[in-house]
C-alpha cells in the first residue's frame, strides 16, 4: 500500500544532517509567509508616498480646471474660493512644518492638512487595485496556458491514466477536489497549477513530465502542486500579480489622453470587463493578453507620453505644438511616476514579493513531503527536471507559478561533472544520431549498457564533428542539431549553426538573423512579472534541494566550500560595491523627490495661468 | 464612577468569554465533521475497490486457466469484505485480508507474459493499484483529522469545556499486528 523505497536507497543507513519533520517546515514558512508580507506592506507604504505626491496635485488641479471653466459659465459662490485658498494655505503650512521645520501646528489641524495632500492619491490608487482585482478574478493569471494546445488526458494511455489516478491520489490526501488537469504536448517538461481559488484551480501538465518522471517522482511533483492549492498560494500569487497590474492600469490612464495605444488598451479591458458569454479559455486568454498588455506599460520610455512629447519628432502640427504646451506639466507627471514605479518595484517591492513567492514555494516542497510520506519523490524528481529543459511556450506571464523555473536553473549545476545517468544519455543520445553504415569503430551490440572506452570515443567523435561543424560541414551540422533535439532542446532554441559559424565571421545577413531570432522567442526574454523584480521568484534548487534533504530525502549534495582566498575577495568586493549601491540609491531618491517638486512648480504655473485666462476671458 | 466602570468591565468580560465560547464550540464541531467526513472518504475508496474486483478477475480468467485457486480466494474475500459491517477492527481486518489476496494473484500473473502485454490488463492493474493508493491516502487524510480533531479537544483551555459539551476523542484507523490473517502465497505449477 503506497509507494515502497527501492532497496538502493535502504541499503545505506540514513540519518538526515539536520533533521526536520515536516511539521516544523511548515510553520517556520508559514511565520516567513507573514515577515515577509509584512516587509511588502511596508514597502508598498514605501512606494505610495511619492506617488500620492505625485497623484494629489494632479488630482486638485484637475478639480481646479473644471472649477475654473464651470466658475466661467456660471460662477461659483464666493465661499468656494475662500474655501480653496485657505486650503491650500494650510497644505503650504503643513509642508514647512514637516519640511522645513518651520512653524508649529496643533495636531488636529497637521493631521488634517496630511490628509488633504496624501489622501486622494491612496483612494485613487485603492479603487484601480480593487478594480483591477474583480477584473481579473474570473480569469486569473497564466490562462493562454489553457487555451495554448492544451487537451485531456487520455485514459487509454498508461501515463496519461497514471496522471489522473495521482492527481486523484493527491487531493484525496489534502482533503481537496481534485483540480481539472490539462495537457500540453511541448518539448519543455513542466507543470504548474493556474487559478484563482481551489474551487476553480487547473493543472496544467507537459507530456513531456510524464516521460520523464517515474510514479514516484510525479507522485511527488503533483504533491507539491496540489499541496500549493490547499496552502492558498493561489490566492498570493493573484494578489501578487494585481499589484504589479495596478501600477500598469495608472501609468495607462495618466497616459490614455496622449495616445492611441492606451485607449486602445482601456477599450479592451473594458470590453473585457464586461463581456459575459465568452468560453473559459479564451475567457482567460483575453485576461492575459490585457495583463501582459499592463506590464509592458511599466517599462519606462514606451509610453505615449513620450512619444507625444518626443522633441526629436519633426513632423508635428501646429495643433500638436499647442498641445504640447498647454500639457507640459503633465510630462513631469508622468516622469516622476515612471521614474518612481521603476525604482520601487525594481528594487523595493518586486523583490520582497518574489521572496514571500519562495516562502510559499518552501512551504509546498513541506507540504508535498506531508502528503507523500516520501521526500525522495520530489527531490528527486526536481534534480531529473533540472537536467532538462523547462521552457513552454506561452509561459512568460505565468512563468513563477511553474514548478522549475522555465528559464532553467543553474545552481546546481556549478562547477559540477555530469552525473553518471546524464552521461550515458548523453551517449545514447549522440549514438543514436550516428549515420546509419558509417564504420566508426566497433559499435556495440544493443542493449548493453556503454563502458568508459565507448565515453571516450563518444567525446572524440563529439570533438571532430564540432570541429566540421566549424568549417561549415552540412553533415556536422546537421548531426549536431539532430543530437540537441533528441537531448530535449527546443529546436526553436537552437540557432542555425551555420549562421553562428557565418556570424562569428562577420556576415551581416547573418547577424541580422540570429537577432531576429532572439527578439522572436518570448519565453528566453525576461517580460512579465518577473522583469519587475532583479530577485528571481524561483527559489534556487539548491536550497529547495537542502530543505528536502533535512526532511529526509537521499539527496546527493555535493559541498562545494570557497577557498579562504576568493571568500576574501567577495568580501572586499561587497565592501566596495555595496556603499556605491547605497549612493546610487540614495541619488535615485533624491532625483525622484526633485521631479516631484518640478512636478508641483510646473503643476502651480499651469495653474496659474489658466487662471489668468479665465479671469481675462471674464473680464474682457 | 469606580462603581461604573467596575459594571462595565464585568460585561466586559462577560461578552469576551461567550464570544471564546462560541469560538471555540464552532471550532470543535468543524473538526469532528472533517473527521467525519474523512472516514466517509476511507469508505468510499474501500467500495471503489470492491467494484473493480470482478472487472479484474474476469480479465485474468481467460489467460490464467489453472489459477482457480487464486481466483476464487479474490473472490471469496471480496464478498468477505463486503460483508464486513460496521465496526472497524473487523472491517480493517476484511479489508487487508482482501488487499493480500489481490496483491497475490497480481503475483501470480507475473508468469504470463501474454497477461501482461495485454494493454487493459495494465490498465486495469494501474487502476487497482490507485485504488490501495487512495485507499492509503485517505486513511492518512482521515488520521491526521483525528490527529488535529484529539489535538483540540484535550489542549487546554478547550478540554474544560469539550467534555461538557459532548466531543469525545475519535478513534484512529490503524491496522493491529496481531489481527493481520495469516495469507498464505501458494504458487501453482
Amino acid at each position: 500500500m503506497g509507494p515502497v523505497p527501492d532497496a538502493a536507497s535502504s541499503a545505506r543507513p540514513f540519518v538526515p544532517r539536520d533533521p526536520e519533520t515536516f511539521y516544523k517546515a511548515q510553520k517556520r514558512n508559514r511565520r516567513a509567509t507573514w515577515r515577509m508580507s509584512f516587509l511588502c506592506l511596508i514597502a508598498t507604504l514605501l512606494m505610495g508616498i511619492p506617488l500620492t505626491l505625485v497623484l494629489t496635485p494632479l488630482f486638485y488641479a484637475g478639480t481646479m480646471v473644471v472649477a475654473e471653466i464651470v466658475n466661467y459659465f456660471s460662477p461659483l459662490p464666493p465661499e468656494f474660493w475662500q474655501n480653496v485658498n485657505a486650503l491650500g494655505q494650510l497644505a503650504v503650512k503643513v509642508g514647512d512644518y514637516v519640511i522645513n521645520q518651520k512653524g508649529t501646528l496643533d495636531p488636529q489641524s497637521l493631521a488634517f492638512g496630511l490628509a488633504l495632500i496624501l489622501l486622494p492619491g491612496i483612494v485613487i490608487a485603492f479603487v484601480l487595485w480593487i478594480g483591477v482585482l474583480t477584473l481579473f478574478r474570473r480569469g486569473g493569471v497564466g490562462g493562454t496556458l489553457m487555451s495554448l494546445n492544451a487537451r485531456e488526458p487520455n485514459r487509454n494511455d498508461l501515463k496519461e491514466l497514471q496522471l489522473v489516478n495521482v492527481i486523484e491520489e493527491m487531493a484525496i490526501a489534502a482533503g481537496l477536489l481534485p483540480p481539472k488537469v490539462m495537457l500540453i504536448d511541448s518539448p519543455g517538461a513542466n507543470a504548474a497549477a493556474v487559478g484563482t481559488s481551489p474551487a476553480d484551480a487547473r493543472l496544467v501538465v507537459s507530456r513531456r513530465l510524464l516521460d520523464d518522471l517515474n510514479r514516484d517522482q510525479l507522485e511527488g511533483l503533483l504533491g507539491q502542486l496540489i499541496g500549493s492549492i490547499g496552502n492558498g498560494d493561489l490566492r498570493v500569487a493573484f494578489m501578487v500579480t494585481s499589484v504589479f497590474e495596478t501600477c500598469g492600469l495608472l501609468v495607462t490612464l495618466i497616459n490614455s489622453p496622449f495616445g492611441r495605444e492606451s485607449r486602445g488598451v482601456l477599450w479592451r479591458i473594458l470590453r473585457y470587463g464586461f463581456s459575459r458569454s465568452s468560453s473559459q479559455a479564451a475567457h482567460a486568454a483575453e485576461a492575459e493578453a490585457v495583463a501582459s498588455l499592463l506590464s509592458r506599460s511599466l517599462e519606462m520610455g514606451q509610453g505615449d507620453i513620450d512619444r507625444f512629447f518626443d522633441a526629436a519628432e519633426k513632423s508635428k502640427s501646429f495643433w500638436r505644438k499647442f498641445l504640447t504646451f498647454i500639457f507640459f506639466p503633465i510630462l513631469f507627471t508622468n516622469l516622476a511616476i515612471e521614474l518612481t514605479l521603476w525604482f520601487f518595484l525594481n528594487v523595493l517591492l518586486g523583490p520582497c514579493m518574489a521572496l514571500v513567492w519562495r516562502t510559499r514555494r518552501y512551504l509546498a516542497d513541506a507540504s508535498a513531503v506531508q502528503l507523500t510520506r516520501n521526500p525522495d519523490g520530489l527531490a528527486t524528481a526536481l534534480q531529473r527536471l533540472s537536467q532538462d529543459n523547462t521552457a513552454i511556450p506561452g509561459s512568460v506571464w505565468a512563468s513563477h507559478l511553474f514548478v522549475m523555473n522555465p528559464k532553467g536553473d543553474s545552481s546546481m549545476s556549478k562547477g559540477q561533472q555530469p552525473t553518471a545517468d546524464q552521461k550515458q544519455r548523453m551517449l545514447l543520445a549522440w549514438e543514436s544520431t550516428r549515420p546509419g553504415g558509417t564504420a566508426q569503430g566497433t559499435l556495440r551490440p544493443p542493449g548493453t549498457p556503454p563502458s568508459e572506452a565507448d565515453f571516450a570515443r563518444g567525446m572524440a567523435e563529439f570533438r571532430q564533428t564540432q570541429l566540421a561543424a566549424m568549417r561549415g560541414d552540412a553533415q556536422a551540422i546537421s548531426r549536431l542539431m539532430a543530437v540537441g533535439k533528441a537531448m530535449g532542446a527546443f529546436t526553436g532554441d537552437i540557432p542555425n549553426p551555420a549562421d553562428v559559424i557565418a556570424a562569428q565571421r562577420g556576415d551581416q545577413a547573418a547577424i541580422a538573423r540570429l537577432r531576429a531570432r532572439h527578439e522572436e522567442k518570448p519565453h528566453l526574454q525576461t517580460t512579465g512579472l518577473q522583469a519587475q523584480s532583479m530577485l528571481s521568484f524561483h527559489p534556487p534548487l539548491k536550497r529547495r534541494l537542502k530543505r528536502l534533504d533535512r526532511m529526509g530525502a537521499h539527496v546527493e549534495m555535493a559541498t562545494r566550500k570557497m577557498s579562504l582566498g576568493a571568500t576574501l575577495v567577495m568580501v572586499v568586493l561587497w565592501l566596495i560595491i555595496g556603499p556605491l549601491l547605497l549612493i546610487a540609491g540614495g541619488a535615485m531618491l533624491v532625483a525622484i523627490a526633485m521631479i516631484i517638486m518640478l512636478n508641483l512648480m510646473f503643476l502651480g504655473l499651469w495653474l496659474m495661468l489658466i487662471h489668468g485666462i479665465f479671469w481675462w476671458l471674464a473680464h474682457r | 464612577m469606580d462603581n461604573n466602570i467596575f459594571i462595565a468591565g464585568v460585561i466586559a468580560a462577560f461578552i469576551l468569554v461567550t464570544v471564546l465560547l462560541i469560538w471555540s464550540y464552532n471550532r470543535l464541531v468543524r473538526l469532528r465533521n472533517r473527521v467525519r467526513n474523512a472516514w466517509s472518504d476511507v469508505d468510499v475508496q474501500l467500495k471503489r475497490r470492491h467494484d473493480l474486483i470482478p472487472g479484474l478477475v474476469e480479465t485474468v480468467r481467460g489467460y490464467m486457466t489453472h489459477e482457480r485457486q487464486t481466483l476464487e480466494a479474490v473472490t471469496s474475500a471480496r464478498a468477505q469484505a463486503m460483508t464486513a459491517g460496521a465496526p472497524i477492527a473487523a472491517r480493517v481486518v476484511a479489508e487487508t485480508a482482501l488487499s493480500g489476496a489481490v496483491g497475490n494473484l497480481f503475483a501470480v500473473a507475473e508468469r504470463y507474459p501474454t497477461l501482461k502485454a495485454a494493454s487493459n490488463f495494465t490498465l486495469l492493474q494501474e487502476q487497482l493499484n490507485s485504488t490501495e493508493n487512495c485507499i492509503a491516502f485517505a486513511r492518512q487524510f482521515y488520521n491526521e483529522s483525528v490527529m488535529q480533531y484529539n489535538t483540540a479537544i484535550a489542549t487546554f483551555p478547550r478540554n474544560l469545556i469539550a467534555g461538557a459539551m459532548g466531543f469525545s476523542r475519535a478513534a484512529m484507523f490503524a491496522a493491529e499486528a496481531g489481527d493481520r490473517p495469516n495469507v498464505a502465497v501458494k504458487v501453482t505449477n
